[in-house]
């Protein structure tokens, strides 16, 4: 299966933009913007750079970008072959639900989800799904779409993610704060917990490459459920859909030569992620690498696994793996990674395994592997 | 690979209509603020109305003794859930907001902090009943549903789960009302008022029941809704203007209200129910949609193995 479409916005820009910028080790850390920090407890956010007010519906604006840059570099067109959007989000539109009562905003139910902001693109898809699957909804939908294209379901698949903040999640993050967060700081001794980031992506599926090259092979992801609790990460969930993902891949662990963590940069999700990655692929001679992206782009809520996938792809084409922007002093647990701190590590890498996971217990766990 | 359908729970108080009828044996639905009585106290506490009616519809599904105490054990990997709401955490998302702006942070609570994120169904019903398959939360509007019932069919067919469990719920709360009725073109002024409730279906791949009715393919229609010619078609569960075949219909947004994401989870429990009901012996078609979200249709099939029809092409395209 294949990975030969790939967009991406983040605050730091398109797919390309933000990988130079993470290779550089910037951030895009600013203001929060549209909500008012002083009464959320939340001073930060890594939003999309934009000169002017709020825009409604941006969630799906974004979205739309990203499908339209995708389906263009695919080379697929729904027209003329059987393509489904699969599409994943963390918070749907519900700021315009909530900007519906705070400002008098105008809200269309059926513009909470997705069918009309990717049909605008491509009227001629034939099914586009709303997977609200938390943190790790893209990869949810990247499972979906290789079972699809594999029963014959499809040709091809969209999946997508996309996300803007919500006044409703800010509170949260605020209320469980001590003091404002300065910055997300995944695996960091010193980490002070989550910060919102925007952003949207689409990779396209399938099994085959119609033009080019394709740019990544997608072995395997793997889905499970923690049945734990609401918000606190089960190693044991997790640790299930690490092994299933090498199981369904048909590979070893000491094939893996790249990590994207999820790391949200908060106490429990680290320290549960760095344990386990250390458990299930053990460093030898400097390998597997481990890096991850939220210190730099934020926690991009439902778009968070496929930016760590177009991530994931760029470090197997490049033989470059960012730094984890936030790191300098890495926790108890990650002692034993190989963690990229500071400055950029070149490698040789065939296969890169890429975590999400969510509210919920929600898990997803991916195998890319470099394209001949 | 034949899909079945072995179990189905419906939960929809304020009605006794026959159809909603799960033979469950545990008697009427009971309200979001009593399911108490059904589900066993604990642990419901800041549980919203929909997920409530959620693991009630789960639990009439599953065939569980009323409040009984609930198992402790390891979460079962090979069952997934999958869910479908639009509007089951709207309230709480509304809410919260005003609270923030009225009273400050301190007085937004804590324990909403999973009912933020749209996934909590979903997520709710795995805990509860101990489900640690792939889980998935489907907010797709008008078709979710079905869109849910064919993303189960998907996990099943690819090995992921031996067993999925699909629910749909809706509330019927002031904010969601107003979220529902805000529609935009060709959709505004459309449906009636929500109606609170939530149906399940349990999916098996071809298990020891092999009398259960047989779920085939779900269907996309890109064009207007309709099924001619769908093989042996005895009934369809769907909207009365759409379905275009000369049978009986059973529409129960006209019977009991708009049941919006939970729609299609109950047709296919409403289909199951009548399918498996000796002596009918005919197939039953879902469908569910709107122009806007598009349409998506089922039939379900009689499980006995005497009578099995060929699975591809029973359902016919637009």
């Amino acid at each position: 299966m294949f990975i030969v479409g790939s967009a991406v916005r983040t605050c730091l820009g398109d797919g390309e933009a933000t990988f130079t910028a993470l290779l550089r080790g910037a951030s895009g850390i600013g203001p929060l913007r549209y909500f008012d920090a002083g009464r959320l407890n939340v001073k930060y956010g890594y939003h999309i750079p934009n000169d002017g007010a709020e825009v409604s519906f941006s969630a799906s604006q974004w979205l739309a970008a990203c499908v339209y840059e995708a389906l263009a570099q695919s080379g697929v067109d729904p027209k003329h072959e059987r393509v489904t959007a699969l599409v994943g989000t963390g918070l749907r539109e519900l700021r315009a639900v909530e900007r519906s009562t705070t400002e008098c905003l105008p809200l269309y139910v059926e513009r909470l989800h997705f069918a009309s902001a990717v049909r605008q693109i491509a009227p001629d898809m034939a099914d586009v799904i709303t997977l609200s699957n938390a943190c790790s909804a893209g990869g949810h939908a990247l499972a979906l779409a290789h079972d699809l294209i594999e029963q014959g379901e499809a040709d091809a698949v969209v999946v997508a993610a996309t996300d803007a903040m919500t006044e409703s999640m800010l509170a949260m993050i605020g209320r469980f704060a001590e003091a404002p967060t300065a910055q997300i700081r995944p695996f960091d001794r010193h980490r002070a917990g989550v910060l919102l980031g925007e952003g949207a992506a689409a990779v396209v599926l399938s099994a085959e490459v119609r033009s080019g090259h394709p740019l990544a092979r997608v072995l395997s992801t793997a889905l499970s459920c923690d049945a734990y609790h609401e918000t606190v990460p089960s190693a044991e969930g997790i640790w299930r859909a690490m092994q299933e993902a090498l199981a369904r891949g048909q590979r070893h662990a000491s094939d893996v030569d790249l990590v994207v963590a999820h790391a949200t940069g908060t106490a429990l999700n680290d320290a549960t992620e760095a344990s386990l990655i250390g458990r299930a692929f053990p460093a030898r001679q400097g390998r597997p690498l481990v890096t991850a992206i939220k210190g730099a782009v934020g926690h991009t809520s439902g778009s968070a696994a496929l930016h760590s996938v177009d991530v994931g792809i760029r470090c197997l084409t490049t033989g470059l793996v960012p730094p984890i922007v936030g790191l300098s002093c890495p926790l108890d647990e990650g002692q034993a990674l190989n963690l990229v701190i500071g400055k950029p590590s070149r490698a040789s890498m065939q296969l890169a395994c890429v975590n999400a996971f969510g509210f919920g217990g929600v898990n997803a766990v991916t195998l890319l592997e470099k394209a001949a | 690979m034949a899909i079945r359908v072995t179990a189905w729970g419906i939960h929809v108080p304020n009605t006794r209509i026959e159809e909603l009828d799960d033979d469950s044996g545990l008697g009427p639905a009971c309200q979001p603020e009593r399911v108490g009585e059904l589900l066993g106290r604990k642990g419901l506490l800041a549980k919203e109305p929909a997920t409530r009616l959620a693991l009630c519809a789960v639990h009439r599904a599953l065939r569980l003794p009323p409040a009984g105490p609930r198992r402790e054990r390891p979460p079962d990997p090979r069952t997934a859930v999958v869910a479908s709401s639009n509007l089951g955490n709207v309230a709480t998302v509304q809410r919260t907001v005003q609270t923030l702006r009225t009273q400050g942070l301190r007085s937004v609570s804590a324990l909403d902090a999973p009912n933020v994120s749209s996934n909590v169904l979903a997520s709710s019903v795995a805990i509860w009943f101990g489900l640690g398959g792939p889980n998935l939360m489907v907010c797709s509007g008008e078709t979710s549903g079905l869109d849910a019932v064919a993303l189960a069919s998907t996990l099943l067919r690819a090995g992921r789960a031996d067993r999925a469990i699909v629910v749909g719920a809706e509330p019927d709360d002031d904010i969601a009302q107003a979220v529902r009725a805000q529609r935009s073109g060709v959709m505004s002024g459309m449906g009636g008022p929500l109606r609170a409730g939530a149906a399940a279906v349990v999916l098996e791949r071809e298990s020891a029941v092999s009398t259960a009715p047989i779920l085939g393919r779900v269907q996309t229609r890109t064009a207007r809704a309709c099924l001619p010619d769908a093989t042996n078609v005895g009934l369809v569960v769907g909207p009365a203007d759409q379905a275009k075949l000369p049978v009986p219909v059973i529409d129960l947004v006209w019977r009991i209200g708009d049941l919006y994401g939970a729609l299609g989870v109950l047709q296919v429990a409403v289909a199951a129910k009548l399918v498996a009901a000796a002596p009918f012996d005919r197939c039953v078609a879902v469908l569910c949609g709107n122009p806007g979200d598009g349409w998506r249709s089922v039939v379900l099939h009689p499980g006995r193995a005497d009578r099995q029809p060929a699975l591809s092409g029973t359902v016919a395209a637009a």
